[in-house]
């Protein structure tokens, strides 16, 4: 089976053709947004690290922003700064140029002037759009697919609906060759034992329980009550009582094949098949760090909770439009009215009512993947086109 | 009917499909097919769990045929099973706060 995609010259398939016009810092952002909303197929990477961090925290911007630039679903990218940024432009540029990558990189402190860089950016991303509309999309294995998956709004339903269908799904996509990133470091306290009895090698289960505990220790050292944050509102509300229970239906999205590695965030993985990235349950955050590791669509499985009451206003859940994204939903018992059916791709509360079976919804899935991955639109994609500041996971102080 | 499914043959708990009004006889389903009827105590929203045997307090609750938690008082069968009556192993909320 194969899907139609774009080929870039690292080896990588861009299922999107994106100009991505990134921004180095806060300061710089008012210029990216306004070079890539003036040209169709222009796709702004903003955010909001500062300068005032520590080496960290730099160094995992760097990573995030240049993972970013280089992700197969762009063709070619601008870095546009001040110059005084940290993490610097140039390197920023020079990680891109390694993706084999056409790269720009202007900064005021180089041109004359603020108009100056405005016009050399519009400039040199119309030529770089005009490049890329001519490229055709050609036959590629689902091998060079690697999906990036999140579970949000859950409910005590999620892990037995949506969450096993992508489970159900990713192993089908990983027995064709092709490879998953999942996350959400909290998430998997109270089922590491489940996750490390499929690591690879004794290497990724040691990795794999040295992340989550640590995790689990700080949390602890902070000496509060975690519920209400983890699990959330809207999780206790959709009836998940214990983080344990939130953790457990949420590795049902992982499938059953081994664990192969663990990845700091933003990390690229080495080789194919399941992987697990260190990071937050923060949507924003988390797909950042995903797009960062070369994951070119996203699976979002929405649960019951209070999510179901709020009807997913545009830019819920978080999201990098950079990175198709197909919605699964699990909840049921709620009308599905004409707007629900503009916001999600799948559904597969059918399976709760007994009307279709996990693999029957799982089926209509991986059709879905593969012709999102050949372009087709997702319900989120034909929305609005609003884009809000990237959020890339940070440890260390603000100074 | 109204229906509740047991995740795992090890569970103590089971998932409600349905609204549960105190009092309905719910369904219980497993992956092997019917797994008889158990009668609610307490209204019990959709997705919620349900208590298939009595717990005493300390115990382990169960779903998925994993430790999800501990009972934090005694939970007689068929009553609603949530954080009124469960908390983590792992995380449970610090005593002064309770």
């Amino acid at each position: 089976m194969e899907f139609l995609g774009y080929e870039r010259h690292d080896g990588s398939v861009g299922v999107r053709n994106y100009v991505a016009v990134i921004s180095s810092g806060r300061c710089a952002n008012e210029i990216a947004a306004t070079i890539a909303d003036a040209v169709r197929g222009a796709m702004p990477i903003i955010h909001t690290h500062p300068c005032d961090r520590l080496k960290e925290d730099n160094e995992r911007a760097l990573r995030t922003l240049a993972g970013i630039g280089s992700n197969p679903n762009v063709v070619a990218a601008i870095v546009v700064g001040i110059g005084c940024e940290n993490p610097p432009p140039d390197k920023i540029g020079e990680e891109i140029a390694k993706a084999k990558k056409p790269v720009d990189v202007l900064t005021v402190m180089r041109v004359k002037d603020y108009q100056d860089l405005l016009d050399r950016g519009l400039a040199r991303v119309r030529s770089m759009v005009s490049e890329a509309s001519q490229m055709k999309r050609k036959p590629f294995s689902l091998s060079h697919l690697t999906l990036g998956v999140k579970c949000g709004g859950s409910s005590a339903i999620s892990g037995i609906a949506g969450n096993s269908v992508t489970g159900r799904t990713l192993d089908r996509l990983i027995a064709a060759g092709g490879s998953a990133i999942f996350s959400e470091t909290t998430e998997v306290i109270g089922a590491t034992h489940l996750l490390a009895k499929r690591a690879s090698n004794k290497e990724v289960a040691r990795r794999l329980e040295a992340v989550v505990d640590g995790m689990e220790a700080k949390i602890k050292a902070m000496g509060v009550d975690t519920r209400g944050t983890q699990p959330t509102r809207a999780n206790i509300e959709g009836g998940l009582t214990t983080i344990e229970e939130k953790s457990l239906g949420s590795l049902a999205k992982t499938g059953t094949t081994p664990l192969q590695g663990v990845l700091e965030y933003a990390e690229k993985p080495k080789g194919k098949g399941l992987f697990f990235m260190d990071g937050s349950a923060m949507t924003s955050e988390l797909i950042s760090g995903e797009a960062a590791a070369g994951v070119q669509m996203h699976i979002y499985n929405i649960g019951g909770g209070l999510t179901s009451s709020f009807r997913c206003p545009p830019g819920w859940p978080g999201e990098l439009p950079l990175l198709p994204q197909i919605a699964v939903v699990s909840y049921q018992s709620k009308p599905r009215d004409s707007q629900e059916k503009e916001f999600f791709d799948i559904y597969a509360d059918t399976i709760i009512e007994g009307k279709e079976s996990i693999d029957q919804v799982a089926n209509q899935l991986f059709q879905e993947i593969i012709a999102v991955a050949s372009g087709k639109l997702t319900k989120r994609e034909m929305r609005s086109g609003y884009r809000e500041p990237i959020v890339m996971y940070s440890t260390g102080p603000l100074l | 009917m109204k229906r509740a499914m047991m995740i795992n043959p090890k569970d103590n708990t089971a998932t409600v499909l349905n609204d549960i009004e105190a009092g309905d006889t719910v369904n219980l389903t497993s992956k092997s097919g019917q797994a008889g009827e158990i009668t609610a105590n307490q209204a019990i929203p959709f997705g919620h769990k349900l208590a298939l045997t009595s717990i005493g307090e300390g115990e382990k609750i169960l779903k998925y045929g994993e430790v999800i938690g501990l009972a934090t008082q005694s939970i007689n069968k068929g009553d609603y099973v949530h954080i009124h009556n469960v908390e983590s192993a792992i995380l449970p909320p610090p005593k002064e706060v309770k």
